[in-house]
């Protein structure tokens, strides 16, 4: 496979004409806000309808160069102002041009551009279902280590540990099956073996933006995207060279109860992260690494990572780029899996003590990037993830895991019209795993795609897409699924934007979920395979509406319904089986199978409310997501599933000051597996409470005196509440951070 | 403007409870209710004993009975206690069952009904199981610290569960 990858980068690198280089202008200068005069940081600067681009450094400075000599039209876009389209800027061959910038501050959410929601490029009052993002800026400011850390104050979202669950969609399942499909860069990010996201790999110092679509997506995403679509979209690389470092210290705070008290030592969570790009001509770079030693506040949780991320652009012409993105991953992690009891709730359960998880994961990615005209342009993309991990007990390895999955991905996109944008493409994947868990299956799929999005009335667009499916797993029936998708979007005055939209979603179940087998796991239930699992599928329905009144409030309201059904989820029950394949007697016991066990209906609204006080000096905001999950087969709630999220949020500056304060609720989960609870069993696995979480931190930055460093102070879940989000599991109580940012 | 005021004092109060709290000590064990099906009690002659029982061993045979009672650790528990019984001819009775941690895999209800002492006089008249027909043993799995509720067992005299010896 690897002679393969090679194989199309070379193809793909002399068909395009490596050494051609194009003499053009340059046109630089800064971007600035047009209220401040202070310079707007990590704006992106493109000339439409090529690849040329660049992104503002710390000085708001930009640089373009190899322009087509000519006319051309500068796009100038970032999160909280007004997207702008400098028209007829003339540049000749040779010249070097200035142009200075002024963007107009806007409501955080009316400004941004996003690229989820129709796989391109458009503003976020364009899009028909309902979407949030989260900046590298936010990201810094919570100091956030991981993305899931980043996603747990998206309005609608709910992280139950590290198993992110949008609007209801997902319920216990310890990750495996993620119904949301993570994108890192517009490719599929999750293992093949258990489909999973791993959140730890995904390079979150090195993050741009986070886009989060909520409903289904699998029109144009495929499998996996029942509840909504998360895509990570990584820095660019600046035109001048920069380099960042960021440390930051934790201490947790004493345990709240004695009983709680396993170590008399200090615990520590402490990281180092360095980032460093440049650009050399027609190749830009970046590599990062970072380093994060976790003590943890409970008994055998520590983790100890090392993480590397690096990419690489080439600029082949003005209107080709090439770009290779490598990740790695090595990490050392306790195994605690739930807690010994409530009473003992830092400690594990026995036969958890001893145990530890080593795991290697990483990717390597590319994307080919042509214009053909300045109305139509492709992408080929394409990454493999590897995943290998094993868990040990007392120096017993358990289970091994290997799997290796392949994505690639050809899209192109005709602006026929300004009012009639096309996008279609083909998708395929190849997965092998190799595991004594779940044994040694291959798995194979195909796609193709195509949507449509035309302007039937001057203020009001329609979007209608369709993504047909083709997935074999193992020497199991291959499957096929149609889904399409339909929104609407009616925009009145530039303030004002009304949406509607329904749209399909579905997910193959992973090669985890149909062959996993043990009868000696981490706790004394066995684990069967369950080979006749169906595709779980879903259909969302949404409509909403948002309003800017004034620059300074914003408001966005939805309703939402999705139906679910065939959803897979662990079942644990006492059943006949036979303890290994030829095994001559059956016995009874607790089993876990995943089984297509219900089907859901879950209705809600979503509000967001965001307004700005002073200002610049403070954003406040605030967002509820009330959900009725109903499980249709028993008639009652689902399982695991909130009522009630509420997120507020508040950030200000004054100078070089930086302060900001989140608060999260999060409503008691109403309905748990009784089973699980008692046959795993997870002692004490019913007490559960409300999630009320204050966190508060502050920041200084240090260029008034002439240094480029911000200090922060951080302190989480300020009142020390305990809870958790998982079962048997206390999520971290006061926790003090101590950090360092700094950009040359 | 108040709102600024209001609002983050509202979540500082609403996250200042202390949240999950750890339990006091408790002594393992389980508990629940044992309901008599009406109707079906047997005559007095053949209620010589009547206890619950929670055996670490499943399945079980003749030999296994007496090696578990009288095995040191015991692998088999009997309620009330060897010398006492449960009462006879009610409804139903709750009881509370304080043993060792471990796993028990076959819990139920032990009629002794004739007076020779040896497994030939002893049968199974419930167990804490499926509710599938016949009903298969679930395991009570008592770790340390842990009271489990809620091990209800229901007895009908005329339908007994499979007997394991």
């Amino acid at each position: 496979m690897s002679r393969f990858l090679t194989y199309v980068l070379l193809t793909l690198v002399s068909a395009s004409g490596l050494l051609a280089q194009t003499q053009g202008g340059t046109i630089l200068g800064r971007v600035i806000d047009a209220e401040t005069g202070q310079a707007v940081i990590g704006a992106n600067v493109v000339i439409h309808g090529t690849f040329i681009g660049s992104s503002t450094n710390v000085r708001g400075e930009y640089r373009l160069v190899r322009v087509p000599p000519g006319s051309c039209a500068i796009e100038v876009s970032m999160v909280g102002y007004d997207r702008l389209t400098v028209e007829n800027v003339v540049v000749s061959a040779g010249q070097q041009r200035t142009l200075e910038i002024k963007l107009q501050p806007a409501p955080v959410q009316t400004g941004g551009v996003v690229v989820t929601a129709s796989r391109r490029e458009q503003s976020l009052q364009e899009v028909p279902v309902s979407i949030a993002t989260v900046t590298a800026k936010v990201i810094a400011d919570r100091n956030n280590v991981t993305l899931d850390d980043a996603l747990r104050y998206v309005p609608g979202v709910n992280m139950m540990a590290d198993q992110v669950n949008i609007r209801g969609s997902t319920g216990y399942s310890r990750g495996v099956g993620s119904r949301v499909l993570v994108l890192l860069d517009g490719l599929p990010y999750f293992t093949g073996d258990t489909g999973e996201i791993n959140w730890e790999t995904i390079p979150v110092y090195d993050i741009d933006r986070i886009e989060v679509v909520k409903g289904a997506g699998s029109a144009l995403y495929g499998s996996s995207a029942l509840g909504g679509v998360i895509n990570v979209i990584t820095k660019e690389i600046p035109s001048s060279p920069q380099l960042r470092f960021r440390f930051f210290s934790g201490l947790y705070d004493k345990a709240r109860y004695s009983d709680w008290e396993w170590s008399s030592k200090a615990r520590f969570n402490s990281g180092a992260m360095a980032s460093y790009s440049n650009r050399s001509g027609s190749l830009g770079y970046l590599f990062s690494v970072s380093r994060t030693v976790d003590d943890s506040y409970r008994q055998n949780d520590a983790y100890h990572r090392w993480a590397f991320y690096s990419k690489l652009r080439y600029d082949l012409s003005a209107y080709r780029s090439l770009t290779i993105a490598v990740n790695y991953l090595d990490r050392t992690h306790g195994n605690f899996f739930w807690w010994k009891s409530l009473r003992e709730a830092t400690r594990p359960a026995d036969s958890q003590l001893n145990g530890k998880v080593t795991s290697r994961r990483g990717s390597v990615g590319f994307s080919y990037k042509e214009f053909m005209s300045d109305k139509f342009y492709y992408t080929v993309k394409g990454i493999y993830f590897g995943n290998f991990w094993r868990d040990d007990s007392s120096g017993r390895v358990n289970n091994v895991s290997a799997s290796h999955l392949f994505n690639v991905d050809l899209q192109a996109t005709y602006n026929y019209s300004a009012s009639n944008i096309l996008t279609f493409g083909a998708a395929a994947n190849y997965d092998r795993v190799n595991a004594n868990l779940f044994g040694t299956h291959p798995g194979v799929g195909a796609a193709i795609y195509a949507q449509d999005e035309l302007g039937i009335f001057p203020q009001t667009k329609l979007t209608a897409g369709v993504r047909f499916d083709w997935q074999k797993v193992s020497i199991l029936p291959s499957t096929s699924q149609l889904n399409p998708k339909l929104g609407l979007v009616y925009t009145p005055d530039k303030e004002t934007s009304i949406r509607a939209s329904f749209g399909s979603g579905f997910r193959y179940p992973a090669i985890g979920e149909l062959y996993i087998e043990s009868s000696t796991n981490v706790s004394q239930v066995a684990i069967l395979p369950n080979i006749d699992l169906q595709v779980e599928k879903s259909i969302s329905y949404e409509v909403g509406a948002s309003r800017s009144f004034g620059e300074l409030v914003f408001l966005d309201v939805a309703l939402f319904r999705n139906e679910f059904k065939n959803l897979i989820e662990p079942s644990v029950e006492i059943k006949t089986y036979r303890p290994y394949p030829s095994s001559p007697t059956e016995i009874s016991g607790p089993v876990i199978q995943f089984e297509n066990v219900t089907r859901a209906r879950i209705e809600g609204m979503e509000s967001n409310l965001k307004i700005e006080w002073w200002r610049t000096h403070l954003s406040t905001g605030i967002g509820y997501t009330y959900t009725w999950p109903k499980d249709l087969t028993e008639n009652t709630i689902l399982k695991f599933r909130p009522r009630h999220l509420f997120y507020a949020s508040a950030f200000s500056t004054f100078g070089h000051l930086r302060a900001s304060a989140d608060f999260r609720f999060v409503s008691r989960i109403e309905r748990i597996d009784e089973n699980l609870i008692r046959l795993a069993p997870i002692v004490d696995g019913d007490q559960r409470v409300p999630i009320k979480v204050l966190d508060l931190r502050a920041s200084y930055d240090l260029l008034g005196l002439g240094l480029p460093l911000r200090v922060g102070f951080h302190v989480n879940n300020v009142t020390d509440y305990q809870y958790v989000e998982l079962v048997g599991n206390l999520a971290p109580g006061r926790t003090f951070v101590l950090s360092l940012d700094g950009s040359f | 403007m108040k709102l600024l005021l209001v609002l983050p004092t509202a979540f500082l109060i609403a996250s200042c409870e202390p949240g999950l709290t750890p339990p006091p000590e408790v002594q393992p064990g389980f508990g629940g209710t044992i309901y008599f099906e009406n109707g079906t009690w047997p005559p007095p002659d053949s209620l010589l004993n009547l206890w619950l029982f929670a055996s670490q061993l499943y399945p079980l045979d003749s030999a296994k009975v007496f090696t578990g009672l009288f095995s040191n650790p015991p692998l088999i528990f009997l309620y009330p206690a060897t010398d006492k019984n449960l009462p006879f001819f009610v409804d139903s009775v709750s009881y509370a069952f304080n043993l060792p941690p471990g796993s028990y895999k076959y819990v139920g209800i032990l009629q002794r009904y004739a007076n020779e002492f040896s497994v030939r006089s002893l049968r199974v008249v419930g167990v804490y199981g499926t509710a599938s027909d016949p009903p298969l043993p679930i395991p009570v799995i008592v770790s340390e610290s842990q009271f489990i509720s809620g091990i209800d067992i229901k007895v009908n005299f005329h339908k007994p569960p499979p007997q394991p010896f």
